[in-house]
């Protein structure tokens, strides 16, 4: 479903991304490990195009989107992307900001896209929050709120960018759950995270990046229990304690 | 959806016919007071009465030039201030140049000088062509010289809401598949407007003040019909009471106009209101 192949970012000088490689197969989700500054969320942006990769392939469904001829918008329709700082449009309501991208990209009309907005609303658990704002929603709710309006364009594939990071520790459990139904749903997934008990539980696979680099990847088991690179081991080590 | 627009739109109208009523019954209040105080014998209440028709052409006809400018110089300002003050924000930077140098030309100057230049200049290009009315076209300079000064601050208004649009909703709007142009349309200016209206309404209020300044290059508003009737008044040895009843009508008068235009916005504000922008919280 995504192939990325030898991707590398500079930003002037930096070197954010060395060569990253990594295959999201269909219905599989990926977590993405890494201390800060390895490049992780860099990855994530150029899948979806939000940031144009220097050298490499981006191959969505079989198709090279990094191309001149192919535009970002339609690639970025494709594969829906979760952020952690939500990113509400604040002048929208709930049912707002998931109609927004159907009827504003989609042109779907109006009575459509909210049949499909309140679906999905449904979905995250906040069809009784449809008309409220975003400063009325708590975080938890508003990453759900995030997480529908990603998945009311019907994308192929999620990308959520440490979505639980900025979340107070009593919301963090009703996102996980959302994430982890939607995987069990058979949504394709790339997940950057420093929930380990997510990436331990719902992970097909975990990969470990570092400095750039794809440093290992495997079954959350192998990750976890048996890494076999030094740097994993210490990154795994910290992390569960 | 359209039901609802329309009606929304119906409330708004009428909140915002509320709300010019009250601005003139404030006026009336004002206009009772004087009257009143003329019954007290603060000043000889028949002879402003036998001066009023003169008088009430003179200010009538000031008060429609004043309106007219305004009907100008608002909207100018607020075009020019809404294209610098994007032309701000741009990340091309010749855009950012021009808007630059505009803001800081046009906020660096008082406004009464902007307009004796724009004035002056216009009658020393077009001297000694007859086929046009120079007087006109440089009073109309001089709006624009005005509009100008007012749309420096307003581009900075502009920009500062347009800069309050938190990075990370457009990098949204751009993850669902935005265009530029929906994401400007959609997402920063409904907010920018929003956060702005407060600072803008401020800024018209202070800019409907500023036609007066108008009266130095002889266009017949408001302020120039007090001044022009206190010279009659002083040079035919008139009551000076009389003066100042003239300056308090003309005074009431602004203070009407500033009323009704700073409550509408006002009403535009709250129509528009959304927790998470309002202006008090950034």
């Amino acid at each position: 479903m995504i192939t990325v192949r030898d991707l590398h970012k500079w930003f002037g000088d930096l070197h954010v991304l060395k060569g990253v490689s990594l295959d999201v197969k269909k219905g599989e989700a990926l977590v993405i490990i890494g201390p800060s500054g390895s490049g992780k969320s860099t990855l994530l942006r150029c899948i979806n195009l939000l940031i144009q990769p220097d050298e490499g392939d981006v191959i969505i469904d079989g198709v090279k989107v990094n191309e001149p001829k192919i535009r970002p918008e339609w690639v970025r329709q494709q594969v829906g992307m979760v952020f952690q700082s939500f990113n509400l449009f604040t002048h929208l309501t709930a049912l707002q900001n998931v109609m927004i991208g159907l009827t504003k990209v989609k042109r779907l009309p109006k009575g459509e896209a909210e049949r499909i907005a309140r679906f999905e609303l449904e979905r995250v658990g906040l069809a009784d929050k449809a008309d409220a704002y975003p400063a009325q929603l708590s975080g938890g709710q508003q990453q759900r709120v995030a997480i529908a309006r990603a998945l009311a364009l019907n994308p192929k594939a999620v990308l959520f960018d440490e979505p639980t990071s900025a979340l107070d520790p009593e919301y963090i459990r009703e996102v996980l759950d959302v994430m982890t139904k939607l995987a069990e749903e058979g949504m394709t997934m790339v997940v950057v995270t420093h929930e380990m008990g997510f990436a331990h539980n719902v992970a097909d696979r975990v990969l470990f990046m570092a400095d750039g680099v794809v440093v290992e990847e495997g079954a959350p088991e192998e990750i976890f229990e048996r890494p076999k690179k030094d740097r994993t081991k210490a990154f795994v080590g910290k992390i569960l304690g | 959806m359209t039901k609802s627009f329309v009606r929304r739109r119906i409330r708004l109208t009428r909140s915002l016919a509320l709300r010019i009523v009250f601005g003139l019954i404030g006026a009336g209040a004002g206009l009772l007071l004087v009257y009143l105080a003329g019954l007290l014998g603060v000043y000889d209440l028949g002879y402003a009465l036998s001066l009023l028709p003169p008088r009430g052409r003179a200010l009538t006809t000031g008060l429609l030039t004043t309106l007219e400018f305004m009907a100008l110089v608002m909207p100018l300002g607020f075009g020019l201030g809404f294209v610098f003050g994007w032309a701000r924000t741009s990340r091309a930077w010749p855009a950012r140049a021009v808007a630059t140098t505009y803001v800081e030309f046009f906020r660096g100057m008082p406004p009464v000088v902007l307009v004796a230049f724009a004035f002056l200049i216009t009658i020393v290009v077009f001297r000694g062509n007859d086929r046009i009315d120079i007087f006109a076209l440089a009073t109309g300079a001089g709006v624009m010289a005005l509009a100008a000064h007012s749309g420096a601050y307003q581009a900075e208004i502009i920009r500062a809401g347009i800069l309050s649009v938190p990075t990370g909703q457009i990098e949204a709007a751009e993850a669902i598949g935005m265009s530029k142009g929906t994401i400007l349309a959609r997402i920063t200016l409904p907010q920018m407007f929003r956060i702005s209206l407060p600072a803008l309404g401020n800024e018209f209020a202070s800019l409907i003040k500023d036609t007066s300044l108008l009266s130095t290059i002889g266009a017949l508003e408001l302020t120039f019909q007090g001044k022009n009737l206190s010279a009659v008044l002083a040079v035919g040895g008139g009551n000076l009471d009389l003066v100042i009843i003239i300056w308090v009508e003309i005074a009431l008068l602004y203070f009407v106009i500033t009323i009704v235009v700073s409550r509408a916005l006002q009403a535009i504000e709250k129509r528009y209101r959304v927790p998470g922008l309002e202006a008090a919280q950034l």
